[in-house]
């Protein structure tokens, strides 16, 4: 606790609030001036004042007391005019930075009106603290930072960028907010690298965190010049159910039949009983009352039925603290089939592979001679992005297509890609069975009679090695992934046909062709699409080779985006949560959602300490910066003093 | 003539003609004069009569008694004597207020006074509290001499009230009336004064004059007021509520000192100024029995 103040006046002002006192001691003085008057005797008039004799300090202390009031009169009024406040915590240091959260957690209401406002409010507490010459910038924080305010002297700029911060639904990561901070605070350096050299003067500050913890421990930061206050906000016994996973899947049995998955767990310590309702593009179609532990989870199923698409919302209802996290929707988009061109000199068991039932309803397949490579059919439909996926079965083009790739016996025209001499069947000695591609399947019957081992660019990935070395290896390229096979199907010699591997007579191959439809043409996303996160960039495709779309935000905002690529678009403003529609020509062709999912936000106790690298920041519990301003109160003891005055003038005259 | 008119006119000298002091005891006078006494002597008015002895003067033998009785009787007479008038007067610096001041009113009162004792063939003596003086006035004839010894008393004694008349005592060990003329404004209270007459067994009189001033004052403002005496000073802001005070304060002391003389046989008499004198001796004193 200590007394705090704040000037309020100019230096001219003091000076003649200053002059007052002396004024007024003066004027006391000129008033005390008696008209001397000559009396017979002072005996009948000494006998009537007599008993105010009785006290010689009190009748001192009385002659002068009006002026004595007088004088605490402007005393109190001096001291109301610097506002004297009493607050409960000291500003250390003259440098500030505010770290504000405002993620999705901040949004709770376990502290009214909410823990962003709380946190504003304290914020804006210790602004005013701010003695002139102190300077300091606000950052507000969630998955990223953001400065709200650079640093500055002027604390009406900084009130502005507080009061401007808005909550939003993303996560929490303190490790940019950091790095922002420390940017004067540890010039020329990255503060997060210790062997960085320093190049300019340090200007430590002191650093605020203003958040309720909901984040991972910071690694790799040293906090450097900066010194951390974290101040939790939250209370610990708030009550919240959240919605952690909701996704559309086809039917177990029922065949064109979808199912609705949900996970929902109960942070507080109290088992609750919820009402979940499912929605399909607003219309209720299902509801189920689910009983959750304290801190447990529950998964809730419903069938859904046959749906094309649609957008499934799942809404619980319950009384809790936080409310971002009791609504996910999910979006069911239209079938849409991968558009793959193959480019073969003739190749059975792949066409074999690509028309097969499944196949076929995955993707649709276009087969080409490689006398199609030359022409202008060719590059306008590779350059504009009509297809998902091109395959070069031993043909090569002369520059790359705008689509994923997979070559056969061939590297594609980069540098970074090269084929080494042919080796005679090489063993298959591993494969990488936890990428997509070589899901399900099994290599150990696979013979290859004869393959060139590849040199694989940064970045990319061996799928299968063998003792000569990479026999198919996926590697990345602007967007896109060019998957190559270092051994032949089938070989054309002369009119014949040779086989040169038994890959097309094992389960694996048809598995594999499937694979590379799913992941390579886009399938995965033809069903429903994966959840996207708050504040998370969105690729978007559009094969019709639109030059533009736009998105609907499902606050009915629409936004257009611009191709990067042809058919290519990214959308970062996923800050909202719900159902975006990507429309193109007028008619909407995809839609996604954008939902929570984070039990680091919805788990709302805040945390009493984190980590920052090897410093362990505790939080300051029962931290408050309430100012209490006393002005009021010194002017109404002024006031009183007034009539206190009053009073006794009023009884002097009447002596 | 301008000491006598300034004191006493000519209409005040012709009513206080007819007039005479009274005393309320008998006393004994040194020459024969006026009054009554009570030893029997040598006057007109028959008092008593008693046995003869031998050696008694044959002339007051009641023949006429002694013819039917034939014993001798002696016929008494009342003696009638002069009667001592004293008139003190507190000639301090508090006196020299008021319009006419107190001094001045006090001086007339003296004269007047004095003058019916004259008149009366009295013993008049006029002293002021610091003064002694051993003129002592007898007769129509020593008028001019007492007016003009009365005109020169001036208002600049500094003798505490109860000296003077302590002083006065010493001086004049007689019987008879005294008048005192004063304000009894002194600071350390006129009681000791008062019991110093007391023991005289005069008849004592005790004029108190103050200013109409001082019965109403008419001050304003912040003040410093200052004791003409001893320079004293009292600072005062005039009120309402103070004048207020003022006055009951100047009553209860008017009142302690009526009732101090009254409990002590001594006629006590507010004078004020403004009051004509006149009416002052005519009215009031005739009332309180000192003149008729």
């Amino acid at each position: 606790m200590g007394l705090s103040l704040l000037n309020m006046l100019s230096w001219w002002q003091w000076a003649i609030l200053a002059a007052v006192p002396p004024a007024i001691v003066a004027l006391y003085f000129l008033k005390l001036k008696r008209r001397p008057l000559e009396v017979p005797s002072t005996y009948l008039w000494r006998r009537s004042i007599e008993d105010l004799h009785v006290n010689a300090i009190w009748q001192r202390l009385r002659r002068n007391l009006l002026l004595f009031l007088q004088l605490l009169l402007v005393l109190l009024v001096i001291l109301a005019l610097v506002r004297p406040g009493w607050r409960g915590e000291e500003l250390t240091g003259n440098r500030f930075v505010f770290l504000l959260d405002n993620s999705a957690s901040m949004q709770a209401t376990d502290v009214e009106p909410s823990r962003l406002e709380d946190a504003k409010r304290r914020v804006g507490e210790l602004i005013d603290q701010m003695d002139p010459g102190d300077s300091a910038m606000v950052i507000s924080f969630a998955d990223t930072a953001r400065v709200e305010q650079g640093f500055t002297y002027d604390r009406h700029a900084l009130h502005r960028a507080v009061d401007a911060i808005e909550p939003t639904a993303r996560g929490t990561s303190l490790l940019d907010a950091l790095k922002v901070a420390s940017g004067l605070a540890n010039p020329g350096r990255s503060a997060y690298e210790a062997s960085d050299t320093q190049v300019a003067e340090a200007m430590p500050a002191t650093l605020y965190i203003m958040s309720d913890g909901n984040f991972e421990h910071v690694t790799g930061f040293s906090l450097g010049n900066l010194s951390p206050i974290y101040v939790p906000i939250g209370q610990d016994d708030s009550p919240n159910v959240a919605i952690l996973a909701f996704n559309v899947r086809g039917h177990e049995t029922r065949e064109g039949q979808l199912q609705a998955f949900a996970r929902l767990e109960n942070f507080g310590s109290q088992p609750v009983r919820a009402t979940a309702d499912l929605r399909l593009d607003d219309r209720l179609i299902d509801a189920t009352e689910v009983a959750i532990p304290a801190g447990e989870v529950q998964g809730v199923v419903f069938d859904v039925g046959a749906i094309d698409s649609g957008v499934l919302k799942l809404e619980i209802r319950i009384d809790d603290r936080l409310k971002v996290d009791n609504s996910a929707w999910v979006a069911v988009n239209p079938p849409r089939q991968a558009n793959v061109l193959l480019v073969t000199p003739g190749n059975e068991p792949l066409q074999f592979g690509l028309s097969t039932e499944l196949a076929a309803k995955l993707a649709k397949v276009t087969v080409e001679s490689p006398g199609f490579l030359k022409k202008k059919q060719y590059t306008t439909d590779t350059d504009g992005g009509a297809y998902d996926l091109v395959i070069y079965d031993r043909c090569r083009p002369e520059k790359m297509p705008q689509a994923n790739t997979l070559w056969i016996g061939v590297v594609p025209p980069l540098e970074d890609w090269s084929a080494g001499k042919k080796v005679d069947v090489p063993t298959i000695m591993d494969t990488d069975p936890a990428h997509p591609l070589m899901q399900w399947i099994v290599m150990d019957n696979v013979l290859v009679f004869e393959g060139t081992p590849l040199t694989v660019p940064p970045g990319g990935t061996t799928l299968i090695d063998t003792n000569a070395g990479a026999m198919l290896a996926i590697a990345p390229r602007e967007g896109f992934e060019d998957a190559v096979l270092g051994f032949l199907l089938v070989e054309q010699v002369g009119a014949d046909t040779f086989t040169r591997t038994n890959w097309p007579i094992r389960p694996s191959f048809p598995m594999f062709v499937l694979n590379v439809l799913n992941y390579l043409g886009g399938g995965p996303e033809v069903l429903a699409q994966g959840s996207v996160r708050p504040g998370q960039v969105v690729p978007l495709e559009n094969a019709s080779s639109e030059k533009a779309i736009s998105v609907v935000t499902p606050g009915g905002e629409s936004t257009s985006l611009a191709a990067y690529r042809p058919g290519k678009f990214s959308f970062k403003g996923t800050d909202e949560l719900g159902v975006y529609e990507v429309q193109a020509g007028g008619k909407t062709v995809q839609r996604f959602a954008v939902n929570l999912f984070d039990p680091m936000e919805s788990k709302l106790p805040p945390r009493k300490k984190f980590d920052v690298g090897p410093v362990e920041i505790e939080g300051r519990s029962g931290w408050e910066v309430v100012r209490r301003e006393m002005w009021r109160g010194l002017l109404l003891m002024g006031l009183g003093v007034l009539c206190l005055e009053w009073y006794i003038y009023g009884r002097r005259v009447s002596f | 003539m301008t000491t006598a008119s300034t004191l006493l006119s000519p209409e005040l000298l012709a009513r206080l003609e007819k007039m005479e002091l009274v005393s309320r005891k008998i006393f004994r006078g040194r020459m024969k004069g006026e009054r009554r006494s009570r030893r029997k002597g040598q006057s007109v008015e028959f008092a008593d009569f008693r046995n003869y002895v031998p050696g008694d003067d044959l002339r007051f033998i009641d023949w006429n008694t002694y013819a039917r009785l034939d014993r001798l009787f002696l016929k008494l007479f009342i003696e009638e004597e002069d009667l001592h008038f004293y008139a003190l007067l507190d000639a301090s610096a508090s006196m020299d207020f008021g319009d006419p001041t107190k001094l001045q009113y006090a001086k007339q009162l003296a004269a007047a006074l004095g003058f019916i004792g004259l008149v009366r063939g009295d013993r008049v003596k006029i002293e002021t509290l610091g003064r002694p003086s051993r003129d002592v006035f007898r007769g129509r004839r020593s008028l001019w001499r007492m007016l003009g010894h009365i005109d020169e008393i001036q208002p600049d004694e500094t003798v505490p009230l109860a000296e003077g008349v302590k002083n006065f005592c010493l001086r004049n060990s007689g019987k008879g009336i005294v008048v005192l003329i004063t304000d009894l404004m002194d600071k350390s209270g006129y009681e000791p004064a008062l019991r110093y007459l007391l023991a005289q067994q005069m008849d004592v009189y005790v004029v108190h004059v103050l200013s109409a001033e001082e019965i109403e004052p008419e001050m304003q403002g912040d003040l410093r007021l200052v004791d003409c005496e001893d320079a004293d000073v009292a600072e005062i802001t005039v009120s309402g509520a103070l004048i207020k005070r003022y006055k009951e304060t100047l009553t209860a002391f008017v009142e302690s000192a009526r009732e101090f003389c009254g409990r002590r046989g001594m006629s006590y008499l507010l004078a004020r100024n403004e009051v004509p004198l006149d009416e002052l001796i005519t009215d009031y004193l005739a009332r309180r029995g000192l003149v008729r």
